[in-house]
Parts: structure tokens; C-alpha cells; sequence
């Protein structure tokens, strides 16, 4: 969904063709999202046919299509951007079913799973603090915020991975008492 | 109220220290003040008790030995007195005993009761026979003779032997520590033989309805000279004079006492000041809880002064009937010199007015700082733990950057000023004790000197007295031949009348070069030429004359024009008395029997004093009492002395105690500094000197102020004695203090501070860093 | 440049080049009566010189122990710490001073600058007690952490960050083998916190070996290559971190859903 948000929010700028909006789209994201030029097209193509976008101008040379924001797709653009993020949680992470099967299967290490991803996590977000400073010092300061955000959610990984330590490392020290 | 209570007493198991600092301190501040309480109120007592029981005289009046005694019984009716004994016969009587020569006046008299000057016989019994002899209680305690001691009359040719079968106590005569010449007694067929023709006189003892006044007695005494011939009245001594004489040690030592005890009461309410205020400051957060959860602001003070009181009460409880134990010594002495069964008397009126007293001036010390405490707003105390310090430290760390000091003291020279209020409350404390300690030095010290100037140490090596029976010349010849004798000064008691004053004065004849002999003079100069006189300060003002003035005595029936070159600064007369000091010269020619009783001899340089004594007793063994010149007799001065010092040092110990107080809540209320520094890298040695300098330094400045201040009021009070004997004190006594000792009492006062600092200093530096700075 | 050059001469000795032990804990436990919490319980550990290590744990966990043990100002029940080659078990109380003084830089979450002492008095403390006059040093030190306006002020009319960076002068000022700091940015906001970390990671850079105490994992990671966890007593984890130059990509991947039909 926020591919199609994103070829719009750009095209509210200014009226660019297909290649344009593909360049944009990844240096605004600071080449945290790849897309291929087919991808664009297609969206684009599909922007047209619901009236959101509309082509500016007639196809230039070699067969480039200026597009621009349409009335509507302007009206859906702004309805989008006041809209809050609600909806269920997205946990992409492996590691939740990792630890749900661990459980289950015997044997399964679950302290090896907590403190190999507890490493992970740091790593992680040792990574993110330089992208962070890096993107600060590039004069990003949108990405830097981007960057921060994935910090404090890895920080919370990390604080989840500490309970559950800590849960079982509580239950063994109940045990041997 | 219950929680109050409460809370105040567990606040107070919580600050044990500073409940002890408040123990120590008021208890010696309530022991001083309930002493002189004690001293203050009873003083009066055993004298007018003993007075009324032996129907004391209210005057005794000696009589020329040729007035007619049946003219002196026509007396009382003429001056109105309610009753009388008498008239006695008396006589000066010199005897040796136990190696030592007195003179007493000896009075002849059958009876020890009557209806006037009753003497109680406090041990043996009244003589019986014409060898035996009562003496006084305090004569026979002061110069150790007892009951069964042989007596050999020196006075007398016939060197008769008396027994001591009873020792008495005559309320009319003056204390024998105090100077005066005591009396005894002998029957009446027994006293022929102890004197010699023309040396005795009479006594009347007269006593009045209810108590006049000093000026009813003179007038009393203008009428009897009137009625009288001339120079029939010799001598007098008025219960107004007695009495005061015997409570000269017990009023200095009152007047002294009360000051100090106002010194110790108000170093100790500076004291509590400085607690209340050190326990408002660090329980800041808490008073803020305290009110939060409903304390009124007066339930807060309530909290805060009743800790205080506690420990307050607890030491009124210990140190009330402690310092009444305590001063009942003082004032046995006195009852005990009067041969009172002394009953040892505790006031429980007192002792609650001493305790009103100390919980008063605790709780307004306390109430002070605590209204500050009721009136904190909870929002600001809740937020702040303890109260913000202020940069009061500041010019003075500047100053001692300057200087190069080592940084732990510049850090200490600031902790002392960073609390002004607290800085001037330990000063005041400071002050306090180390001006008493001048104080007391000096007094005692110049207690000592009068009496060094009154038995003429330095100027005279030798004191000798003389008995009636030997020849002046005789006696002359004897000292003269001595090779050691570099200077004899010759000297002679009579008695001259001066218009306006009632009784015959006192006087003092000298032969040769009086002037060696070191009279202190307050004004004027020492007589030089015959007709010259020196009198006291007590002279001067009853007389109503002035120095340069010249007025008439008269001397043996003789007038005398005399006038008056000098002030002599003198105790013997004591308060009220009069003396007077001329030359040979000026009385000789109106006394021509005038003998001396005594020489003062001073040998030449390098003379062996022992052995010049020796051989001038062993040459004249009866009659010549040679004895190495002394200060004479100062026991009641000792006494005196002990208790000024012990008083002081009570005093020094309370300032001592502020210090200690003062560095301990500086401390406490910098813990989180002092974690801080030893984080930083101070060393136990280098926080222990910090904390100590914070101590010494006030004691420094505190003690350059009390020394100076301390002389001042040293002159004041000694200002107001001298006064009490009619004298302006001289310059001399004003300097009893060596320039060193001036600067060595602060620097002792700083060394015993740093001492005390260095105690909360030691804690300080032990303080567990981890504790402090995660309490956070 | 000459900013690094000077943070260069407060190393004093040794360098990156050629890593070698400066502290070195071995078994060493600490039981506490009474309430406190942060008892250490059988720990081993070895700090390089050069290093930025971060010790991490939640509160309570013994973590504040361990720097506190490290810098002399507690002792363990039982087991050696060993700084320098020194074994402060081995130092009486005065020696231990002069340990921390010559050797030990510390900063407190709430600073304990002395509140009577202006920030350049504060600064020259330890200084002092060493003996040293270093006037002169101490303004370089307030130019390179920008508190020379300050340096007269008293630390009650000083900001969060202006105190922190007052404690961070006078824990160099004595150029200290090893900077310990408690969560220093604790009492701070983000911003000033985020200075703060980046002072840190700067004197890191000159060579400073620094130990950092925190609960928060962002900031045990931002310059800190070694992340030592500590839970109820025990170090659970010391994690040697990387720091290659990353793409993007490889450490965030934004992701929409699937293109709608």
C-alpha cells in the first residue's frame, strides 16, 4: 500500500516520469527499499486507470510519459497522510515462531535461541547507531529519524529477549532454592 | 499530640549524637546556673540564723583601758540598746604554738551565754580554771590547734601555759580566713596574769531592738565619743561589717558564678540554635513529608523542639541535684566557719526553678529555628532533600587560594563561613568559653597578687613580729647586727580618729624607707614628709576629702593635721573598712610609747633567708616571731580559684562541644560532598584535615575575639571588686597577663578545636561512598 | 584535527595499537547486608586498554558494583581486582585515594559537582589534591567541552549538560588511566544525553579507555564495540560488537505490503 502512497506523495511535488519516480522513491528511503522500474510502471499504470494520476503533457522522446497527481489522487493522498496506523501488529521476525516451536519441541535450547539473538539484536543495534550517526552526518535528518525508529523497536526486542531470560533464569533459581 | 510524641521520639533515637551534645552541654550549663542558684539563695542564710540563736551584737565597742567601767554600764541606756554584756576586759595576747606565733585578743569572761553575743561552745567545754583557754572554731581549724594543746604566752614576761579545753564559735568577729584577728577567752581570775599594766581595754557587747542600720550604729558611736572623754572609743566593729566580711568569699564567688552561669546558659542556647537549625536542614524532605501527611506547621515545631527537650530534662534530672550535692561544700563552709551542724539543704523549689529556667532558654534556643521548619511550604522541602547552602564561603576560600594554602584547607576554610548563622552561633559559643578561661585566669591571678603585694613578696625578705615584753631598741640592735640586713622597715598599728568617720581608723606607722615596701597606689603618691598621709579608697569616700586634701586627726587625745598625698589600694580593711598609712615622723610626736610590732627586713642579694630566720628565732626565741615573708593566708582564695577554673573549664568544655557540634552537622549535611571528594581521590588524611580546619578556624577567629574581650570583662568584674573594698584598681592588676599566655590561649583553643573536629573529620573520612551516592 | 591531537596528550601512554590488559576481575563477589541491592556474584572479567566497553544490566543487577569496585571505592568479599597491574586489594585507604586520583576519572548520573565551588574550581579539584597547579590545562579542558563561558558559575546556575560536562573536565583533569562512567546521561534529556555519549565517544577515539555503566541498550551500543551484560550478579553476556560500514539496506529493510490490486 505505501508503494502507491509513495509514487503519489512524490508526484504531489512535481510531475516526473516512470524512471524518476523510481530514483526518487529510493533515495528518499536512503536504500532501505529496493524497487525494480517494473514495479513502478505497474503502480503507475494502475494510479491512472482509478483517475488518481494523470499523464502531463503528451509522451516525450524516446516514448517518456510525464505524470502528475490528479484532483482525486490529491484528495486520496491527503485522506492517506491523516489516516493513523492502526490495523493489527506485523511481527515479521522468525524468531517469534522460532520461540513458539522451541517450546514446543523438546530439546529445543530456547536459552541458546534467547542469547544468540540477544547478540543479534545488539549487533544489530550497534549498526543501526552508526547508520544513525552516519545519516546525521550525510544532513539526513529525515533518515536519522527513520533510523531511530528501528533502534528504539530493536530496543524493545531486546528488552523482550531480556525478560524471557531473565523468566527462566527466575524459575531455575526457584528450582535449585 | 500522640503523634508528636511520637515522632519526636523516634527522631530521637535516630540523632542519638546530637541528643548527647544537648545531654552535655545543658548539663553543665544547668550545673553552673543551679550552683549559683543555690549559692544566691542561701547565702544569707546560716549567718542571720546563727545571729538570732546567740543574740548576736549588733555592735561591739572596745574602751580604753582607763575609761571607768562603771561609766561604760550608764552606755546601752544612752544609745537606746535593748540589752548588753559587758563591759569585758581584753587584752592582745601573743602565744607560740606548735612552732608558730598568734596573736589573739583575749577576753576575760565567766560565762559564754548571757543576753548579747552568746558563743557557742562547739567542742570541749568553757574554761573552768585560770590556766585554761576557749579559742574560736575558725581560728582553731585554720591554724590546726586543738583541744588539749598547751599554749605559751608570749606577751607576758612570766611566759604562763595555757590548756585549749574549748573551742567556740562568736558570731560578732570577723572570719578568721579572712583576716581578722580572732578573739579568745579565759576567766575572769585567770586574766590578770595575761597581760601587762596599761594593755588591756574593755569590750561592751550591745544589742538593739530589731536591726539598725549602718548609719543608726555611727550615730550611735557619735553619741557614746560625745558622752565620753576624749579617745575613750578605740575600736568598733558593727554586724553590718561582720557580716559582710564573712560573706566576702561566697559574694565574689556568687557574683562570678552568676556571670558565668549566664555565659555557659547562653553558649548553650547557641548550641541548640545551631542543632535545631542542623536537624532543620537535613530533615528537610522529611518535613515536607510530615506536612503532606497532615502535621500543622506548630505540630512540626512541636516536633522539633520536643527532641531538644528531651535530652534537656533528662540532663536538668542528672544535673540539678547534682550541682545542689555539688555545692553544698561551698555552702557548708560557710555555716561550718559559724560551728553550725551544718544540714545539708535541698530546695525543691529551686531545683524546679532551675529546671523552668533550662527549658525555657532550650526552648526559645529551639523554637527559633524550628518556626523556620513549621513554616516551609511542602512542594519546595519535598523537592529539595536538605536545605540549598549558600556561597557565604566564598570570599574566604578566595583569599586562601591566594595565600597557597593546600586545597583540603582552603576547602575547610570555606565550610566554616558556608553557614553564617551557624558560624556566628559556634563563635558566640566559642567566644564564651575562651573569654570565661581569660576571665577566671585572670581573677585568681590577681587574687594571688593582691595578697603577693600585701605580704610585700620581692620587697621584703624577712617578716618579723614583735612581742610587747621586748624593747624596740633592743629588737633594732638585734636585726641591725646582721650582716645580711640590707633594709628594715619598722611598723606600728594605732588608731587615729578622723572627723566623719565613726570608727577609729586603722593605721599604719612606719619607720624607715616605707616607700620600698611596693604599696600599690591608685592615685597620688606615697607620703614623704611628716604630716603626709596614705589612706584607702574607703576613706577617701566616707570622709568625703579628695587627694591634696588636709584634715584633722586626732591621735591620743592629740590632733593632728594631716593631709592626704595618695591612695593605697587595700583588701585588709576590707569592704567598708578604712586604713591609713603615714610615717614614724607624723605620730611619734602625739604617741610617744608608740612601739613597733613588727619589722620588715630585706637582706642583701645572695642571702641564704633560712638560715638569716634560724639564727634571728634562735637569738630571741620568745619574743621575735621571724617567719620567710609569704602571701600569707590564702585558703579562701584557693577555694575560690578551684571553682572559677573548674567553672571555666566547664565553660571551655560547653564551646568545645559547640565546635564538635558545629563540624559534626556540617558534616553530616555534606556527606554526599564528602563521598564525592574521596571518589575524586582525597585521602582519609587530607579529608580529616579539611573537616579539622573547618573546626580550628572558628576557634581562631573566636578566640581573637574572646581574648580581647575576655580582658575587658576581667577589668569589669575586677572594676566591681575593687570597688567592694573602696578601691579604683591600678593599672598593675589591669596587666596580669603575659603577652605570650595572650596568644597561647587561642592557639591551645585552636588545637583542642581541631582536636574535637577531627573526630566527625575521622567519621567523615570513613564515609561509605556507595552508600552516600546511590542513596540517591 | 588539533581538537584530536590534544584529547591524544590526555592518554598518557600505550594506544590502540598493541591492545593490553588494564583491568582484570577475577572471581570476585560482593554480598551487602541489608537492603542494598547490586551484590556480585562470582564475576571474571578483562578490560583492554583503549577499550569502550559498556556494562549493561537492569538496576539492581550489580552493575554500578562492579565500576564501583573498579575504581576503589568498595571492596570485594572475595576474589581480586586488578587495575593497572595494581591489586587494589592490596591498597589501604590513603592508597586507594591516591589511586583514584591519579589513575580513576569517574562521572555520576547526577554529577556531584561540590555545589560551594564554581565549574573551574570543581574542575581543578582533584588537581589540587594531587598537589598540581594546572590552571592552564584546566582551560584548555573547558575550550575542548565549550564550558569556558561558564567556568566562574556556580554549578546551581549551570544546565544538565553544562554540569555533566563540568564532571567530565574534572574527571580528565588528571589525565586518568581509565574514565568510569555511571549512566551519565541518567539525569539528562535525549538531546544533551546524545552530546554527552558523543563527548564519550570522542575521548574514546583519542585512545581513552572508558567503562560505561548503563541500563539502556542504545547507548551501550553507540560506541561501545563490547557490551558486557550483568543480571542478578553474574555477567550473562560479553558481546565483542562489529563495526563495518554497512549499506542501508543491509541493516534496514522498509517493506509496504504487497502492491493491492
Amino acid at each position: 500500500m505505501s508503494l502507491k502512497y509513495g509514487v503519489m506523495g512524490l508526484l504531489a511535488e512535481e510531475s516526473l516520469h516512470g524512471y524518476e519516480v523510481k530514483n526518487r522513491f529510493e533515495a528518499m528511503l536512503g536504500g532501505t527499499w529496493e524497487v525494480n522500474i517494473g514495479q513502478i510502471y505497474t503502480t503507475l499504470q494502475r494510479l491512472e486507470r482509478d483517475g488518481l494520476v494523470r499523464p502531463a503533457g503528451p509522451r516525450g522522446d524516446r516514448g517518456k510519459l510525464l505524470y502528475e497527481l490528479s484532483p482525486e489522487g490529491q484528495k486520496a493522498l491527503k485522506q492517506w497522510l491523516a489516516q493513523p496506523d492502526s490495523g493489527p501488529q506485523q511481527l515479521h521476525e522468525d524468531i517469534y515462531v522460532k520461540l513458539l516451536l522451541a517450546t514446543r519441541i523438546a530439546n529445543g535450547d530456547l536459552d541458546g535461541i534467547l542469547a544468540r539473538q540477544k547478540r543479534a539484536y545488539l549487533q544489530r543495534l550497534r549498526d543501526l547507531n552508526r547508520l544513525e550517526e552516519r545519516a546525521r552526518r550525510d544532513g539526513r535528518l529525515d533518515l536519522a529519524r527513520l533510523v531511530r525508529g528501528a533502534l528504539l523497536h530493536t530496543e524493545a526486542d531486546l528488552k523482550w529477549i531480556d525478560e524471557l531470560s531473565s523468566e527462566r533464569f527466575g524459575a531455575e533459581g526457584a528450582r535449585t532454592e | 499530640m500522640t503523634a508528636v510524641l511520637l515522632k519526636a521520639i523516634r527522631d530521637l533515637r535516630r540523632r542519638r549524637l546530637q541528643a548527647a551534645v544537648v545531654f552535655v552541654t545543658t548539663l553543665l550549663a544547668v550545673g553552673t546556673g543551679t550552683i549559683a542558684l543555690t549559692l544566691i539563695a542561701q547565702t544569707s542564710d546560716p549567718y542571720q540564723t546563727a545571729f538570732e540563736a546567740q543574740k548576736g551584737a549588733h555592735l561591739v565597742v572596745d574602751f580604753d583601758g582607763k575609761v571607768d567601767p562603771g561609766t561604760l554600764a550608764s552606755t546601752p541606756g544612752a544609745i537606746g540598746a535593748s540589752a548588753f554584756e559587758g563591759p569585758y576586759r581584753a587584752t592582745d595576747m601573743q602565744f607560740q604554738s606548735g612552732g608558730h606565733k598568734y596573736t589573739v585578743t583575749t577576753i576575760a569572761r565567766d560565762n559564754p551565754g548571757g543576753e548579747v553575743g552568746q558563743l557557742r561552745i562547739t567542742g570541749g567545754r568553757w574554761p573552768s580554771s585560770g590556766n585554761e583557754i576557749a579559742l574560736t572554731r575558725s581560728f582553731a581549724d585554720l591554724n590546726h590547734v586543738s583541744i588539749g594543746d598547751r599554749l605559751r604566752v608570749l606577751s607576758v614576761p612570766e611566759e604562763p601555759i595555757l590548756t585549749v579545753v574549748g573551742v567556740v564559735v562568736d558570731i560578732d568577729e570577723l572570719r578568721a580566713d579572712v583576716g581578722g584577728q580572732q578573739h579568745a577567752w579565759v576567766i575572769e581570775s585567770g586574766f590578770a596574769s595575761l597581760t601587762t599594766k596599761g594593755a588591756s581595754f574593755f569590750q561592751v557587747d550591745y544589742r538593739f531592738a530589731g536591726d539598725p542600720t549602718s548609719a543608726q550604729l555611727q550615730a550611735d558611736l557619735d553619741t557614746l565619743r560625745a558622752s565620753l572623754p576624749p579617745d575613750s572609743i578605740t575600736g568598733s566593729i558593727s554586724y553590718i561589717f561582720a557580716r559582710t566580711v564573712f560573706h566576702i568569699s561566697t559574694e565574689i564567688l556568687t557574683g562570678v558564678l552568676v556571670a558565668f552561669s549566664v555565659f555557659a546558659l547562653a553558649a548553650t542556647a547557641a548550641i541548640v540554635a545551631n542543632l535545631v537549625t542542623g536537624i532543620v536542614i537535613s530533615a528537610y524532605r522529611e518535613i515536607g513529608i510530615m506536612k503532606a501527611v497532615g502535621f500543622t506547621p506548630t505540630q512540626v515545631i512541636g516536633v522539633f523542639v520536643l527532641q531538644i527537650l528531651v535530652p534537656t530534662a533528662a540532663a536538668s534530672v542528672v544535673g540539678i541535684p547534682a550541682a545542689m550535692v555539688l555545692s553544698q561544700p561551698l555552702l557548708a563552709s560557710n555555716s561550718q566557719a559559724l560551728g553550725l551542724a551544718y544540714q545539708p539543704s535541698y530546695s525543691p523549689v529551686l531545683g524546679l526553678l532551675a529546671l523552668a529556667g533550662a527549658m525555657l532558654i532550650v526552648t526559645v534556643a529551639a523554637m527559633i529555628p524550628a518556626f523556620r521548619a513549621g513554616r516551609l511550604k511542602p512542594a519546595i522541602v519535598i523537592a529539595n532533600a536538605s536545605a540549598p547552602r549558600g556561597q557565604s564561603g566564598r570570599w574566604l576560600r578566595r583569599l586562601a587560594s591566594m595565600a597557597r594554602l593546600p586545597r583540603p584547607i582552603v576547602l575547610g576554610l570555606g565550610e566554616s563561613a558556608a553557614r553564617p548563622v551557624r558560624a556566628l552561633l559556634t563563635l558566640l559559643a566559642v567566644i564564651l568559653g575562651v573569654a570565661t578561661v581569660v576571665v577566671a585566669l585572670g581573677e585568681t591571678r590577681t587574687f594571688n597578687e593582691i595578697y603577693s603585694y600585701e605580704g610585700h613578696v620581692g620587697k621584703v625578705d624577712v617578716a618579723i613580729a614583735k612581742s610587747p615584753a621586748l624593747a624596740d631598741a633592743d629588737a633594732t640592735q638585734l636585726i641591725n647586727s646582721q650582716p645580711e640586713t640590707k633594709r628594715v622597715v619598722a611598723q606600728a598599728f594605732s588608731n587615729i580618729t578622723a572627723q566623719g568617720i565613726a570608727d577609729p581608723v586603722n593605721t599604719l606607722t612606719f619607720r624607715g624607707d616605707s616607700a620600698a615596701l611596693g604599696y600599690l597606689l591608685t592615685s597620688g603618691r606615697w607620703f614623704s614628709a611628716p604630716g603626709e598621709v596614705v589612706v584607702n579608697g574607703g576613706f577617701l569616700e566616707d570622709a568625703h576629702l579628695k587627694v591634696g586634701d588636709t584634715f584633722t586627726g586626732t591621735a591620743n587625745g592629740a590632733a593632728l593635721k594631716l593631709r592626704i598625698v595618695g591612695v593605697v589600694y587595700d583588701f585588709t580593711a576590707g569592704p567598708g573598712g578604712h586604713i591609713m598609712m603615714l610615717d614614724w615622723a607624723t605620730l611619734a610626736a602625739a604617741v610617744p610609747d608608740l612601739s613597733p610590732s613588727s619589722y620588715m627586713v630585706t637582706l642583701k642579694p645572695g642571702s641564704n633567708v633560712d638560715a638569716y630566720v634560724r639564727r634571728l628565732a634562735a637569738a630571741q626565741p620568745d619574743l621575735l616571731d621571724v617567719q620567710v615573708a609569704t602571701t600569707g593566708n590564702t585558703s579562701f582564695l584557693s577555694v575560690i580559684a578551684v571553682v572559677l577554673l573548674a567553672i571555666a573549664g566547664l565553660i571551655a568544655l560547653i564551646a568545645i562541644a559547640g565546635v564538635f557540634n558545629t563540624v559534626l552537622l556540617n558534616t553530616r549535611e555534606r556527606l554526599r560532598d564528602t563521598a564525592t571528594l574521596k571518589t575524586l581521590g582525597m585521602s582519609p588524611r587530607q579529608m580529616i584535615a579539611m573537616v579539622a580546619t573547618s573546626g580550628g578556624f572558628l576557634a581562631l577567629v573566636g578566640g581573637l575575639i574572646a581574648v580581647p574581650a575576655g580582658v575587658v570583662v576581667y577589668r569589669f568584674l575586677f572594676d566591681q571588686l575593687s570597688a567592694l573594698g573602696g578601691n579604683t584598681t591600678p593599672p598593675v592588676f589591669y596587666d596580669v597577663f603575659a603577652t605570650w599566655e595572650l596568644i597561647v590561649i587561642p592557639i591551645v583553643g585552636v588545637f583542642v578545636a581541631v582536636a574535637a573536629a577531627a573526630i566527625p573529620g575521622r567519621w567523615a573520612a570513613r564515609t561509605n561512598v556507595v552508600e552516600v551516592l546511590h542513596a540517591e | 584535527m588539533d581538537r584530536r591531537a590534544f584529547f591524544r596528550t590526555f592518554r598518557g601512554g600505550g594506544g590502540k595499537n598493541g591492545m593490553s590488559e588494564l583491568v582484570r576481575l577475577s572471581e570476585v563477589t560482593k554480598v551487602y547486608q541489608g537492603g542494598i541491592t547490586g551484590a556480585l556474584n562470582g564475576i571474571s572479567v578483562v578490560v583492554e586498554k583503549g577499550e569502550f566497553a559498556a556494562i549493561m544490566g537492569p538496576s539492581g543487577s550489580g552493575k554500578s558494583t562492579l565500576l564501583n569496585l573498579v575504581a576503589g571505592l568498595d571492596r570485594p568479599s572475595s576474589g581480586t581486582v586488578t587495575v593497572g597491574g595494581t591489586d587494589l586489594g592490596k591498597l589501604g585507604e590513603a592508597g586507594l585515594a591516591r589511586f583514584r586520583r591519579d589513575h580513576i576519572g569517574f562521572v555520576f548520573q547526577f554529577f556531584y559537582l561540590l555545589p560551594n565551588l564554581t565549574a573551574l574550581e570543581n574542575i581543578l579539584i582533584p588537581a589540587q589534591l594531587k598537589g598540581d597547579a594546572v590552571p592552564g590545562r584546566a582551560r584548555e579542558l573547558l575550550e575542548q567541552l565549550d564550558i569556558k563561558a561558564v567556568a566562574d558559575r556556580y554549578p546551581a546556575r549551570l544546565s544538565g549538560g553544562q554540569q555533566q560536562r563540568v564532571a567530565i573536565a574534572r574527571a580528565l583533569i588528571n589525565n586518568p588511566t581509565l574514565l568510569l562512567a555511571d549512566e551519565p546521561t541518567g539525569a539528562l534529556d535525549t538531546h544533551t544525553g546524545d552530546q554527552v555519549m558523543e563527548l564519550l565517544g570522542r575521548l574514546h577515539r583519542d585512545g581513552q579507555t572508558i567503562l560505561l555503566v548503563t541500563h539502556d541498550a542504545k547507548l551501550a551500543t553507540r560506541h561501545a564495540a563490547r557490551v558486557i551484560s550483568v543480571m542478578d550478579g553474574k555477567i550473562v553476556d560479553d558481546a565483542r560488537l562489529e563495526s563495518p560500514e554497512r549499506a542501508a539496506s543491509e541493516v534496514i529493510r522498509v517493506r509496504g505490503e504487497e502492491v493491492s490490486r
